[in-house]
């Protein structure tokens, strides 16, 4: 142990002794390791904000749309009772079902009516239990509720993309003009990531739409919540379950997958990036070799001494690998704190979530280690094989 | 007569330990017919108490005699054997120990490791021994106090004048107790009144059961020994007492009549 603890000095007191060319050394795995953690961590920082989003969401919402061709200006239908039947499928936690109307012109009651009659605006029902399905949450207002149902009111809720592009003021009292009929806007839906179509839409009450567009009381899209964990085996059985063996085809998707996708780590770059990360460590391992092997030329009059007092090859090799080992270990560190600082730093100005990947330190630090011990392999096997009688020159 | 055929320089030596015994050593460099033949069939054996001079023009092969002794080196035939151990048998391991443990080095640059102090420096020759750490500094410690220099331990070399980074070498050469001390021109870059200091350490070190070996081109280094051996041509041609050897002396050196020091 006595022998260990020595040689682990003298390595300390040979890199001590000579500060800056340690710090030039271990310049190269602290840029190599910093390269790794601050590429990759970057990378997935971009993207931790739609994650974190994920998150929030919930990855468990299903959706289950009619699927077919338009007819008379209706988009296509799920069967009447589809809430229902979606019900029955066990897994499934709650269900909202949302009518679509197709071919109506929405326009803000004044002002750009000419500018706006290009825009298409989705206008649909819903059950009231659409915010609850969707972990919507209303901006202001409320949402459609009995009242309207029940009273036949022109009521509206509009979604918050469609708010800020009609400029609608919280609190303002507005109407908006579907088709001919004047709504009174009674809330603002905001932004729903998972449905982003309800972001620029209208909600009108099932009753007014009737009465106003003659439009069937068939839902076209179900958003199912399915129990936690089951959300393949429910996308699975809700066709059948909806369509029981009628005409109506059901498509189901997972709008989560498609979020998951867009903020999944773009693996290519990140591939890429982490690459670069280890070149930049091998090109620094190429630098520790190279002056390492000068620092033994330098030094030979002292592993000749060594060797004169009774130091074997071996000591004086493993005292140059632990040199690297050092430069290795704490260039690894630096490289990872400095790393993590580049992370912090750029997503603080970019204003992304920073992400850290604690294994990747890992990775990054011992490849440094890893690529510092196997650079001081060789000055280590050079310093080994001096000759004491060269290097003392005596005589 | 001993092994070199050359008349027994010291009788009183049979009655003391043989510590390095080398028996028709050759060492050749390069192969022939451009081989040079540094060493050509020396025989010497070295006593405890020996205070001995190798001396010789440059190219007679004290360096080479030195390396050999120091087990820096190998010869290319002969044997060289320290306290009955056969040293061409052994392998670096064995012989580096045996080095460490048998030979004091002391050279003609000091050889100090400049980011060392003095202590550590001292204290190198000790490493890998299995001693405590205090057992380490205390031994080096002494062996400062024996050259005068306890008080400049925390010294680096480069704070410390040519005779005493002279001195901490020989401190260093001392601490681990060996049988030989083996000096290459350990005056060499001194001045005279360092190079005084510096013999008195060494003749202060005679008489302590070991043998101390000094190569140089002095002729007043060589004169203070006991014993002097001269070379020439990679031979060895005279191993004499003090009071035989003044005219051995001048015959070794035909070149230097105009000054003491040969070159």
């Amino acid at each position: 142990m006595n022998w260990f603890r020595e040689i682990l000095n003298v390595a300390i007191s040979g890199l001590t002794a000579r500060k800056v060319r340690t710090l030039l050394i271990m310049l190269g795995p602290v840029l190599g390791a910093a390269g790794i953690v601050a590429a990759v961590g970057l990378n997935e920082s971009a993207k931790g904000d739609v994650r974190q989003t994920l998150e929030r969401l919930g990855t468990n919402l299903i959706v289950a749309s009619a699927d077919g061709s338009f007819s008379a200006g209706q988009a296509p239908t799920l069967p009447e009772d589809a809430v229902e039947r979606a019900m029955y499928v066990s897994t499934v936690d709650r269900v909202a079902g949302i009518t679509e109307i197709g071919s109506l012109i929405v326009l803000p009651s004044q002002g750009g009516k000419d500018f706006f009659r290009t825009i298409p605006i989705p206008v649909l029902t819903s059950d009231q239990t659409l915010l609850d399905v969707l972990d919507a949450k209303m901006l202001h207002g409320r949402f459609i509720n009995g009242a309207d149902e029940n009273n036949i009111f022109r009521s509206a809720v509009i979604g918050q993309d469609l708010a800020n592009d009609y400029q609608y003021l919280p609190g303002e009292v507005r109407t908006i003009d579907v088709d001919g009929e004047t709504y009174g806007i009674v809330g603002v839906l905001e932004n729903v990531d998972l449905v982003p179509k309800l972001d620029t839409a209208v909600i009108i009450p099932k009753s007014a739409a009737e009465e106003d567009f003659d439009v069937e009381q068939k839902p076209t899209t179900l958003y199912v919540r399915a129990t936690e964990g089951n959300v393949d085996s429910t996308a699975e059985a809700l066709p059948m379950a909806i369509n029981l063996g009628g005409d109506e085809a059901v498509t189901v998707a997972v709008p989560s997958d498609l979020l998951e996708a867009q903020g999944a780590v773009d693996t290519t770059l990140r591939n890429i990036l982490f690459l670069m990360g280890g070149l930049a460590l091998l090109v620094g391992g190429v630098g520790i070799a190279n002056v390492m092997s000068i620092s033994v030329i330098q030094r030979s009059g002292e592993i000749g001494i060594r060797r004169a007092l009774g130091h074997t090859k071996t000591t004086i090799a493993l005292q140059f690998v632990l040199e690297a080992l050092f430069v290795g270990v704490l260039g690894g560190i630096a490289g990872v704190v400095t790393g993590v600082c580049v992370i912090y730093l750029v997503s603080s100005i970019l204003g992304w979530i920073a992400t850290l990947n604690i294994p990747l330190f890992l990775v990054a630090g011992g490849m440094a280690l890893i690529v510092s011990v196997i650079a001081g392999l060789y000055p280590a096997w050079k310093a080994a094989r001096l000759e004491p009688l060269e290097t003392l020159r005596l005589g | 007569m001993n092994s070199t055929g050359l008349k027994d320089p010291n009788p009183v030596n049979s009655r003391q330990t043989q510590l390095f015994c080398l028996n028709d050593v050759y060492r050749i460099y390069g192969e022939e017919p451009v081989a040079v033949h540094a060493l050509d069939g020396v025989s010497l054996d070295i006593h405890s108490g020996d205070f001995m001079a190798i001396i010789g023009p440059s190219g007679s092969g004290k360096s080479t005699l030195l390396g050999l002794l120091g087990c820096l080196d190998l010869p290319s035939r002969g044997s060289i054997k320290v306290s009955g151990t056969e040293v061409t048998e052994l392998d670096d391991g064995a012989r580096s120990r045996l080095r460490g443990d048998s030979i004091g080095f002391v050279f003609q640059q000091f050889h100090l490791i400049p980011h060392l102090t003095a202590l550590g420096n001292v204290a190198t020759a000790l490493l890998y021994r299995d001693l405590t750490k205090s057992e380490i500094n205390q031994r080096a410690l002494q062996a400062l106090d024996t050259v005068g220099l306890a008080e400049r331990h925390d010294h680096r070399p480069v704070q410390l004048s040519g005779g005493e980074q002279q001195r901490v070498a020989l401190a260093r050469a001392i601490v681990t107790d060996p049988l030989m001390i083996l000096a290459d021109e350990p005056t060499g870059a001194l001045d005279t009144k360092n190079a005084k200091m510096v013999m008195d350490i060494f003749k202060n070190l005679q008489g302590q059961n070991r043998a101390v070996v000094l190569v140089t081109h002095d002729l007043e280094i060589a004169e203070q020994m006991d014993r002097v051996v001269s070379m020439r041509d990679g031979k060895i041609i005279a191993d004499d007492l003090r009071d035989e050897r003044k005219q051995s002396l001048q015959d070794t050196f035909w070149e230097s009549g105009s000054g003491s020091k040969l070159e």
